[in-house]
C-alpha cells in the first residue's frame, strides 16, 4: 500500500513540473531550404517557454522533424545536446536553439540530402518540439508541432541572348530583347529581378568587368522575365587599329540578380550569396560591313 | 599620389625601354609590347530640373593606364609585365562592390586587390614561369578559373610534367557601413591552388587539381550582414585524349567540400576532410562531372557533351556557378557544298533541381545556323533558336512554363560595276516567347518582329566607306505594345596622308510605346584614330546621346542629353623592329 502511496506521489510530482512549461511554437510556414541558414534569420523561428515560479528548471530540447505521413526523419541527439536553465519566466529560444544541426541525427535520404545540398528534399514536413528532464528525458512539456514547406529557390537560368551569341551591330543599336528563366518555385511576392549589363573593357576578362565597372544597364523589373534594351550606344566599329593592335570587340557580361520584397538577395547561401545568376557573354559586330570588301 | 607613383614607375619603366633599343652591343636583350593611358569622360544633363528618372551609366572621370612589356634576356629567360590600372574604383557587383562616392577610400591592401587594377610580372626561364601579382589562373572548369588572386605562385613544365601551385588573396577584408552610403562589406578571402600532371599537346593530358578558399571571419569589423565567411576546397581529375582523325575524349571528375557559413558549429556528423577542411553545419560536399566525346575536322565537327553539377557543389574558384543541374547537348558544324554552305546546330537539354531539393524543371536547347552562298550576288542565312523551360507545379496549381521561339532570314545581295560594289541585306526576325501563368493557367505571348535593311556601297575609286541603314521593331507584350523605327548611316574615310582614319555615325530613333505620344532618340558618334609615328597612336571616340520622351513618364517630355569621350594614347615597342 505505501509503495502504491509512493508511486502516485512520484507520478504526481512529475505530472506538476511537467504542467510548470507551457510552450508555444512559432515556425514559418516557407523557412530557408538551407537548414543552416534558419539560425541566421530569427523570425524563422520561435520557441517561447514560459517557466513555473520559485523553481530553477533545467531541460533539454527534443526537436523531431517529420514527413506529412508521421515519419520521423531527424531527431536531436538527446544524449549530446545542450542543457538549457531558464533563469527567467519566460525564456524565447531560436533556431540554433531548437534545431542544433551538430546534435541532429537525420535518416536515410535525408541524411544524404543534408550532407549533400544542407537541404531536405522538397516537400512539406511537420517540426514537433518539446521540453525533455535532462537527466531521464521524461517530457517536461507538450509536444507543439508546426507545419512547414520546403523547396529551395532556384535562380533564373539566362535565355537571350544566349553565352556567347554575336548580335549584329545595327539591331543592337536600337534593341536588345533579354530573356530569363523566373525563379522557381514562384515565391509568395513577385520577385525583383535586376538586369545589369557591363561593358567589358580593353585588357578586362569579362568576369573582371563585372566585378569592377559601373553597369550600363541596371534595371529592376518586377514580376517579368523579359526586358527590351534600348542601348543608346554607338558601337566601336570592329577594327584592327593602325598599330596592328589586337580587335576591339564590343563584349558585353549580363546577368541578372533576384531580389525579395525586401530588396534582399532572394538567396543568400548559394553561389556567391548575392543572387546573381550566372553570368553570360555576348558580343556585338557589324556582321555588313566588311562584306564588299572581300569580293 | 598613387597616379603620380605610377607616372614616374612608367617613366623609369620608357627609359629603360628607350636605353634598351641603344644597346646594339647587346643583341640578345629585346624589349617588346605596348603601353597606354586612356581617358573617359562621361556627362549627363537632365531635364526638367531636379528629374532623376534617368541615372548616370558611367563614372564622370575615369583614367586607365595599361603598360605591358615583355624585356626578353636571350632564347631562354622572358620579363612580361602586365600591369592595368584605373584611377578610380568603379565596383558595382560582387563582393568588391562597396567603394561607393562618398564612403570610405580603399587602403592600399584593397587598391591592388581591386579587380579594377591588375599588376602581373611572369618571369619565365625555359619551362619554368614564376607568376607574381594579380594572376586569372584557370586550372580547369570545374576547379577554378574565375576568380583573379594576388600572390605568387608557379607553373613549372618540366618534359610532359605539369606542376602549378599559386597562393594568394582574391578579396580583402571590407568593413561593413550603414551607411548612407551603405557598404555591404565583404570577408578577406586567402586562396591556394595546385596542380599535378602530365601533358603531350595534341596527345593527352592528365591533372589532378586542388584548389581551396577561406574567408577570415575577424577581418572585417563590422562584419557585412548579409554575407557569411565561407570555406571551400575543391579535387578534381582532368583527363584529355586525342586520337587520329581529329577525334577525343575529355572527361573531369570533381568533389567539392564547401562551408557555407564558418560561424556555424563544428560537427562529427559530416565528414571532415583533413587536413583540408573541417566540417561544420553548413558543410555540404556534393559531386560534378563533365565529359566530352567527338570529332573535329575541316568540315565536319560533331560532338556529345554532358555536364552534371550536384546540387551542393560548390568552389570559390567559380563564384557564380549554378550548381544542380545536368545538361547533354549535341553539336555539330559540317560545310557542304565546296564550303558554300555552312551548318551549325546544336540541340540538348538542361534538368534542374536534380536532386530534388526544389521543383525539378527541364529546359530543352535547340539552336540552327544555315549559311548557304547560293552565288557570288546572293547568300541566304538562316536561324532558328528555341529554349523551353518547364517545372513541376508545386503548391501552385500550374507549372512555370516559358517558352522561346526565334526565327531568323538574312538574304543578302551583292553586286558590282566597274567603280563600286554594293551590298543590300535584308534581315527578319520573328520572336515569339509565351509564359504561362502559375495561378491560372492561362499563357499569354509576347511576340517581336524585327526588320532591317542595311545598304553598304563600297567605292573602288574613292576612300570614302558609307552605310545606310533602316530598321523596324515591334513588340506586342500583354500591356505593352513598343514600335522602334531606327534610321543610321555612317562614313568612314581617311585623312591626312592616311594617318588619320575618321568614322562618324549617326542614328535617329522614333519610339513609341502603346497609345502614349512617340519619344525621339538621337546619337552621333566620331571616332579619330591618328597614327602620329609607327608606333605611336592617339584614338579618340565622342558620342553625344539626346532621349526625349513622350507622355509616356512623369514629367511628360523630359529629356537629357548624355556624351561621352574617350580618348588615348598607345605606345608599341619593340626594340628588334626599331634596329
Amino acid at each position: 500500500m505505501k509503495k502504491i502511496i509512493s508511486l502516485l506521489a512520484v507520478i504526481f510530482i512529475v505530472a506538476d513540473a511537467a504542467a510548470q512549461f507551457q510552450t508555444n511554437l512559432v515556425l514559418s510556414a516557407t523557412p530557408p531550404a538551407q537548414l543552416s541558414d534558419w539560425g541566421n534569420r530569427k523570425e524563422v523561428l520561435t520557441f517561447i517557454v514560459n517557466a513555473g515560479a520559485g523553481l530553477t528548471p533545467t531541460f533539454k530540447i527534443k526537436s523531431e522533424i517529420k514527413t506529412t505521413d508521421g515519419t520521423v526523419i531527424g531527431t536531436t541527439d538527446l544524449a549530446n545536446a545542450r542543457t538549457f536553465t531558464s533563469s527567467t519566466a519566460t525564456s524565447l529560444f531560436y533556431a540554433t536553439d531548437v534545431l542544433p544541426l551538430e546534435y541532429m541525427i537525420f535518416t536515410g535520404k535525408y541524411k544524404s540530402s543534408l550532407a549533400k545540398t544542407g537541404k531536405l528534399p522538397a516537400d512539406n514536413y511537420i517540426l514537433c518540439v518539446q521540453l525533455v528532464r535532462p537527466t531521464d528525458f521524461t517530457p517536461a512539456s507538450q509536444q507543439t508541432c508546426k507545419n512547414f514547406y520546403l523547396a529551395s529557390l532556384q535562380l533564373p537560368i539566362l535565355m537571350k541572348p544566349s553565352n556567347g551569341e554575336v548580335l549584329d551591330e545595327k539591331t543592337a543599336q536600337t534593341a536588345i530583347t533579354f530573356r530569363w528563366t523566373p525563379v522557381v518555385p514562384r515565391p509568395s511576392t513577385p520577385v525583383t529581378y535586376r538586369i545589369q549589363v557591363f561593358e567589358v573593357m580593353e585588357n578586362q576578362n569579362p568576369m573582371q568587368a563585372l566585378r569592377s565597372n559601373q553597369p550600363l544597364l541596371d534595371k529592376e523589373i518586377r514580376g517579368t522575365t523579359q526586358f527590351i534594351w534600348r542601348p543608346q550606344l554607338m558601337f566601336k566599329e570592329e577594327v584592327t587599329d593602325s598599330l596592328n593592335n589586337k580587335n576591339r570587340e564590343n563584349i558585353f557580361i549580363w546577368t541578372i540578380q533576384s531580389l525579395d520584397d525586401r530588396s534582399s538577395p532572394i538567396v543568400q547561401t548559394d553561389g556567391s550569396g548575392e543572387a546573381r545568376s550566372e553570368p553570360f557573354v555576348f558580343k556585338i559586330k557589324n556582321k555588313d560591313a566588311k562584306k564588299p570588301k572581300s569580293n | 599620389m598613387k597616379i603620380k607613383i605610377i607616372g614616374i614607375f612608367f617613366c623609369c619603366l620608357l627609359l629603360f625601354c628607350n636605353n634598351g633599343t641603344a644597346q646594339d652591343k647587346k643583341p640578345s636583350f629585346s624589349v617588346s609590347g605596348t603601353m597606354g593611358v586612356n581617358y573617359e569622360g562621361y556627362g549627363l544633363s537632365r531635364k526638367p530640373a531636379g528629374w532623376t528618372g534617368y541615372t548616370p551609366r558611367r563614372p564622370w572621370n575615369q583614367v586607365r593606364f595599361s603598360f605591358q612589356p615583355n624585356f626578353q634576356f636571350g632564347k631562354n629567360f622572358s620579363l612580361p609585365f602586365n600591369i592595368n590600372v584605373a584611377a578610380l574604383p568603379s565596383n558595382f557587383a560582387g563582393p568588391y562592390s562597396g567603394f561607393i562616392p562618398g564612403g570610405p577610400k580603399q587602403n592600399f591592401n584593397q587598391w591592388i586587390t581591386n579587380p579594377v587594377n591588375n599588376i602581373a610580372v611572369n618571369p619565365k626561364y625555359k619551362w619554368a614561369e614564376l607568376q607574381l601579382g594579380t594572376q586569372y589562373l584557370k586550372y580547369s572548369d570545374l576547379s577554378t578559373g574565375d576568380i583573379g588572386i594576388f600572390g605568387a605562385g608557379v607553373d613549372l613544365k618540366p618534359k610532359t610534367y605539369r606542376i602549378k601551385f599559386f597562393t594568394g588573396t582574391s578579396q580583402q577584408g571590407i568593413n561593413y557601413l550603414s551607411g548612407p552610403p551603405t557598404i555591404t562589406g565583404a570577408f578577406k578571402r586567402k586562396n591556394w591552388m595546385f596542380q599535378l600532371g602530365k601533358e603531350e599537346e595534341g596527345k593527352y593530358n592528365l591533372a589532378f587539381n586542388f584548389a581551396k578558399g577561406k574567408d577570415v571571419p575577424a577581418s572585417s569589423a563590422p562584419p557585412p550582414l548579409t554575407v557569411k565567411p565561407q570555406e571551400g576546397f575543391v579535387l578534381s581529375l582532368v583527363t584529355d585524349v586525342f586520337f587520329n582523325q581529329g577525334w577525343y575524349v575529355k572527361a573531369e571528375g570533381a568533389q567539392s567540400i564547401f562551408t557555407k557559413d564558418l560561424t556555424t558549429p563544428l560537427t562529427t556528423l559530416i565528414k571532415s576532410f583533413k587536413p583540408f577542411i573541417d566540417a561544420h553545419t553548413s558543410t555540404v560536399k556534393d559531386y560534378a562531372g563533365q565529359a566530352s566525346i567527338g570529332k573535329k575536322s575541316k568540315d565536319l565537327d560533331i560532338s556529345v557533351t554532358t555536364k552534371y553539377l550536384g546540387a551542393g557543389f560548390q568552389t570559390t574558384g567559380y563564384p557564380y556557378q549554378q550548381p544542380d543541374r545536368l545538361d547533354y547537348t549535341l553539336n555539330t558544324r559540317f560545310n557542304a557544298m565546296k564550303n558554300k554552305m555552312n551548318v551549325v546546330a546544336s540541340v540538348g537539354q538542361r534538368v534542374n533541381n536534380v536532386s530534388n531539393t526544389a521543383l525539378k524543371a527541364k529546359q530543352f536547347i535547340g539552336n540552327l545556323n544555315w549559311f548557304t552562298q547560293f552565288s557570288d550576288k546572293f547568300s541566304l542565312n538562316v536561324n532558328y533558336n528555341n529554349f523551353g523551360f518547364q517545372s513541376a507545379s508545386g503548391i501552385n496549381p500550374f507549372g512555370i512554363k516559358n517558352v522561346s521561339n526565334d526565327l531568323g532570314v538574312n538574304p543578302t545581295f551583292t553586286w558590282a560595276n566597274t567603280k563600286m560594289n554594293n551590298l543590300l541585306s535584308l534581315s527578319y526576325n520573328y520572336s515569339k516567347y509565351d509564359e504561362r501563368d502559375v495561378i491560372t493557367g492561362l499563357t499569354t505571348s509576347n511576340n517581336t518582329h524585327t526588320a532591317l535593311l542595311t545598304y553598304v556601297p563600297t567605292f573602288l575609286t574613292k576612300e570614302i566607306n558609307p552605310d545606310f541603314s533602316a530598321m523596324y521593331f515591334y513588340n506586342n507584350a500583354p500591356g505593352a505594345k513598343t514600335t522602334l523605327f531606327t534610321i543610321s548611316s555612317a562614313l568612314s574615310m581617311p585623312a591626312a596622308k592616311k594617318k588619320l582614319q575618321l568614322r562618324g555615325q549617326l542614328q535617329y530613333t522614333l519610339g513609341k510605346l502603346n497609345s502614349f505620344s512617340s519619344n525621339n532618340n538621337f546619337i552621333a558618334s566620331c571616332t579619330v584614330d591618328w597614327k602620329i609615328t609607327k608606333q605611336f597612336t592617339w584614338n579618340t571616340f565622342l558620342t553625344t546621346n539626346y532621349f526625349k520622351y513622350g507622355n509616356e513618364i512623369i514629367p511628360n517630355g523630359a529629356n537629357y542629353l548624355e556624351s561621352t569621350c574617350r580618348t588615348g594614347f598607345q605606345y608599341r615597342f619593340d626594340t628588334k623592329k626599331n634596329k
